[in-house]
């Protein structure tokens, strides 16, 4: 057990932690919040294992955006904030399966490589990485930027409200930004005015 | 002319066309059907004229005309014919058929005018002709036995013929079952017969001229020979009204006297003479069957006779006399009289048929059947009365009348026989000369009692029309004018003898147990000539059978021509005065007060009783059969057969209704609703899975994901 | 260092992302746990390419994450934007609603 481990091991502790909290946080917040802990934990173990240009793209990317993006999600949705029950009922069905998924892997993994050490590893400079990049994973890379780029336009489109559509809206769901408010003044005068139809698994029905 | 002779069947045919025609549309024609049989009688008879006359003068004809049709159901082993034989005798046989029918026909028109089944008596009269007829032309036995028994079919339909009252049903009945008991003795003599000639190289067993040629060649054995002849007797008598199985002629004069002159005193009655004529040459073979063939035909010659004693319809006294007379023809076969017995039968039809019509033509004029109703007839009915009176002679065989002729050759053929040291032949001449006496002294009391005295009748008979009186005449003549074939008086190259001959009976044959013991050895020895061949029983041209070359002394079959016996003719006529003396005295005045006949003490009795034959057969066969065996067959039918029948149609109803309930409605129809049913118990269980919930659809994959790590992982 | 430990690690994460995937209700909540998913093969890709390539000769496990992590952020991305269109149409985020594919 070198120190490498030893700090490998109290990083992964965090990581787990954070991650069972995102998955079992009866806040909506908090699990989001959690998610950001865990991929911050996630970028730790990167930089354990030697790839640090990878746990620096992790920190900025995952944290950095995906992690607000869900904030903004969970907002623009009516994320409740309070403590409210957010399990499904088919808790009994995920544990079973997902506890029963950790077990076989992790029996099989440790019968292959439970004896298997990895010494003596370099880390691969951010050079090796761009040569590689530009080199032999150029068409990925191009790949990866259409992509994205249509998941922008995708995004973009999905999520556009409809121009001169009438009417079918949900009341809830209507967000006045900019220069109408409304005489109450706000958005939280929107929520309260709500009907309750608008109300977002108040109370949830478990 | 002689060409003539291959279409012989012409005659057969006829009157079978005319039969179905009149059945079919004779209720339509003015004469209602009675010219059709009027017609075919005609041209047959005329054919029947021509094909006699060609025998006749073609006589003795050394090979007879045969033709047939073959049949091998079985293969080539066993074959049927249905064919023609025309010989002297067929010939004969066909004159005396058509022309008494022809007579009887005509005389029909008139005695049945009125009737309501004119036209099925007629299509009846023109079936029995045609039945006779084949069974007359036949040249195997079995298709003589397929007319025999089709003219017992016509018997009784036509005994029958007044059926609305049951006596009369009752008599149609009685003939038809007495001469089918006799029948079995006939088909069974047939099939010994037939079955003598298996052993020998033939394909046609049945075929009566092969069975000739092997019984004169000596190729059948003692007991095909007598059982196969005793049986064929057997039914004879029946047939022809030998004692004890007469008992259904009397009774059979229930029928119309037309029917009766037809085929009860005629022609019918005489197929079983025939049919022994037929098989001469086979019986000759046995002293053993003629001895039992004689002394039957004596019994009832005399014993029928008696019977006529004592009856008052007059067509029992005629039917009786045909007992006698038919015992006369069969004693005759039985001494070896031949010729004798055909020349009799020959002329008895002509003149028997024309006591019938004329007896008929007296009841149509009285209404009545009974003797005590008529009297001083001869005044009334004057062509009736001399008819009549012919007829009577020729039965009493007065001298030169064709009675007197052929009865005469009877007599003279028993004293031959007697003459050869057979015991039978002094029978048959005695008794015969016996029984003439009381058969001229019944015709005689019943001629007095008819035509004789005052009338008794409920009012004046007349004579009856020219239709009737028509075939009395004709008949009359041929009963004087048929005798002179074969008499004394005419003497011929050709006579009736030569016309009969064939060619297994000529004038050389003799009888193989009466040879001498010189000739023994040469009788015995010497094969039967023209033996049988694999083809054909006689080639062209081959020799005679002959056993062994006639010589003065020996007993050949054929007596020649006849010669005067002028003892005889004494004696005869003697009978004849002395009976007609006893009749008149008795009967001459009209009936007496008291009957003689009927004051013979235990003789009336008896002969009232008809010797008891009746009571005897209905208390010891009817009675018996009846009770028993009729109700044993009429359980097994009603209740046995027909309830097992109808049992298995219920059941098969039952069988049916369950399989529907069980098989159809419950386990086809439950498998197939249980299917539907089945299929939507899952789908409502299994729809649970569609729960369109991400989250579970999601959960399934992971849990499939396990499943296959396991499986791979376990693989390796 | 072991390599056991972080592929544990990330069959952890990975596992409770498969529980959060199923267990809650909220879509952003699922989607979430898809996120931890990714990141634990991304864990698990680091691992390997220890492993297989110490010296720098390939850096395919590196690359593979990178691209994964560009991925997931696509997916993010429309993965919010149908949710937001979920919650215009029914005022609601909640996955049981959506069930219209039920028997």
């Amino acid at each position: 057990m070198t120190g490498l481990d030893v700090v490998f091991v109290l990083v992964a502790l965090f990581t787990a932690g954070a991650a069972v909290l995102t998955v079992t946080s009866k806040n909506l917040v908090h699990a989001a919040l959690s998610l950001a802990a865990t991929l911050a934990g996630t970028a730790g173990v990167f930089l354990v294992l030697h790839a640090d240009f990878l746990a620096l793209v992790q920190l900025v990317v995952n944290v950095g955006a995906v992690a607000v993006l869900f904030l903004f999600g969970l907002m623009l949705t009516r994320a409740p904030i309070g403590r409210e029950a957010l399990d499904s009922q088919n808790r009994g069905l995920g544990l079973a399966v997902a506890g029963g998924l950790f077990v076989l892997l992790s029996g099989l993994i440790i019968a292959a490589f439970g004896t298997t050490s990895v010494e003596q590893v370099t880390g691969a400079s951010i050079e090796v990485i761009g040569i590689a990049i530009f080199a032999d994973w150029v068409l990925p890379f191009e790949l990866l930027s259409m992509l994205l780029l249509g998941a922008l336009i995708g995004a973009i489109m999905l999520a556009r409200r409809e121009t001169g559509e009438s009417g079918e809206e949900a009341m809830a769901t209507r967000i006045d930004v900019g220069d109408t408010p409304t005489a109450e003044g706000g958005v939280r005068a929107e929520l309260e005015n709500t009907t309750p139809a608008g109300q977002l698994g108040a109370g949830g029905d478990r | 002319m002689e060409a003539l002779l291959d279409y012989a069947w012409l005659v057969v045919v006829l009157p079978l066309a005319s039969a179905v025609a009149i059945a079919a549309f004779g209720k339509n024609l003015p004469w209602k059907g009675s010219e059709l049989g009027i017609a075919s009688l005609a041209i047959s008879w005329v054919l029947s004229v021509l094909i006699a006359y060609q025998t006749f003068i073609m006589s003795p004809m050394e090979e007879p005309v045969e033709f047939s049709y073959e049949w091998a159901p079985m293969g080539s082993e066993f074959v049927f014919e249905l064919g023609m034989l025309v010989d002297g005798l067929t010939a004969v046989m066909l004159l005396l058929v058509t022309t008494v029918s022809l007579m009887v026909h005509i005389y029909s028109r008139e005695y049945m005018h009125g009737e309501k089944r004119f036209t099925y008596f007629f299509a009846m009269l023109s079936l029995f002709t045609f039945s006779m007829l084949m069974l007359v032309i036949a040249n195997n036995l079995v298709q003589a036995v397929v007319g025999w028994e089709l003219v017992g079919v016509c018997s009784y339909l036509l005994i029958g013929f007044y059926w609305e009252e049951k006596s009369n049903q009752d008599a149609a009945n009685k003939a038809f079952l007495t001469t089918k008991f006799a029948d079995v003795g006939l088909i069974v003599g047939v099939v010994v017969l037939s079955a003598g000639m298996f052993g020998l190289d033939t394909s046609t067993p049945f075929n009566i001229r092969e069975i000739n040629a092997a019984a004169t060649a000596g190729e059948l054995s003692t007991t095909t020979v007598v059982l196969g002849m005793l049986m064929i007797f057997l039914g004879c008598m029946a047939k022809s009204g030998q004692m004890p199985l007469h008992v259904w002629l009397p009774d059979a004069m229930a029928g119309p006297t037309p029917v009766s002159a037809l085929i009860h005193a005629a022609t019918m009655v005489t197929a079983g003479v025939f049919v022994l004529a037929r098989l001469f040459p086979v019986l000759a073979q046995s002293i053993v069957v003629m001895n039992v063939i004689a002394v039957v035909g004596v019994i009832t010659l005399f014993f029928g006779g008696l019977l006529a004693l004592v009856q008052d319809d007059i067509k029992k006294v005629l039917a009786y006399s045909t007992v006698s007379q038919l015992g006369y023809m069969v004693a005759a076969i039985g001494v070896g009289g031949y010729t004798a017995s055909v020349f009799h039968l020959f002329t008895h039809g002509f003149f028997k048929a024309l006591l019938f019509l004329g007896a008929g033509s007296l009841i149509h004029a009285v209404h009545s059947n009974n003797m005590s109703d008529m009297g001083g007839m001869a005044k009334a009915m004057p062509y009736t009365f001399v008819t009549f009176i012919i007829g009577t002679l020729a039965l009493a065989g007065f001298p030169l009348t064709a009675g007197f002729f052929s009865k005469d050759e009877i007599l003279i053929a028993g004293e031959i026989w007697a003459g050869a040291g057979f015991a039978t032949g002094h029978l048959v001449y005695w008794v015969g000369i016996a029984a003439a006496f009381v058969t001229t002294f019944y015709m005689a009391r019943a001629c007095f009692l008819i035509f004789a005295g005052e009338n008794r009748s409920h009012h004046p008979p007349h004579e009856s029309g020219k239709q009737m009186v028509g075939p009395l005449v004709v008949l009359a003549v041929l009963s004087i004018a048929s005798g002179y074939i074969f008499s004394p008086v005419w003497t011929a190259e050709q006579n009736f003898e030569t016309w009969t001959e064939t060619e297994f009976i000529t004038e050389e044959t003799v009888y193989p147990f009466a040879a001498d013991a010189d000739e023994g050895g040469e009788a015995a020895g010497i094969p039967g000539a023209g033996g049988i061949q694999g083809d054909g029983v006689l080639a062209a041209g081959s020799e005679p059978s002959v056993l062994a070359a006639a010589e003065d002394g020996e007993l050949t079959v054929l007596h020649g021509a006849p010669t005067w016996h002028f003892d005889l003719l004494a004696l005869l006529l003697v009978v004849f005065f002395a009976a007609v003396g006893v009749a008149w005295k008795f009967y001459g005045k009209g009936p007496p007060d008291r009957d003689p006949t009927m004051q013979m003490g235990p003789v009336t009795t008896a002969l009232v009783n008809k010797y008891g034959f009746d009571a005897f057969g209905y208390r010891y066969i009817v009675v018996p059969v009846r009770d028993t065996w009729a109700r044993a067959a009429s359980y097994s039918s009603n209740v046995l057969i027909d309830g097992a029948v109808s049992g298995v149609g219920r059941v098969t109803k039952n069988a049916a209704f369950a399989t529907y309930r069980v098989l159809d409605q419950k386990v086809i129809d439950g498998g197939v609703n249980g299917a539907a049913f089945s299929a939507a118990w899952w789908s409502e269980r299994l729809k649970r899975t569609q729960s369109g919930n991400v989250q579970r659809y999601a959960a399934a994959l992971v849990a499939g994901t396990i499943v296959l790590v396991v499986a791979f992982a376990a693989a390796t | 260092m072991s390599l056991v430990g972080p592929l544990i690690l990330a069959t952890f994460l990975f596992c409770v992302g498969i529980y959060g995937v199923i267990a809650r209700r909220n879509a952003v909540l699922v989607l979430i746990s898809v996120e931890l998913m990714l990141n634990a093969v991304n864990i698990n890709l680091v691992a390997f390419q220890n492993l297989l390539f110490p010296d720098e000769l390939a850096v395919s496990g590196l690359m593979f994450a990178l691209f994964i992590i560009g991925v997931a952020a696509a997916e993010v991305g429309v993965g919010l934007a149908i949710v937001f269109n979920m919650f215009r149409n029914r005022a609601s985020v909640n996955v049981d609603d959506v069930d219209l594919m039920r028997w």
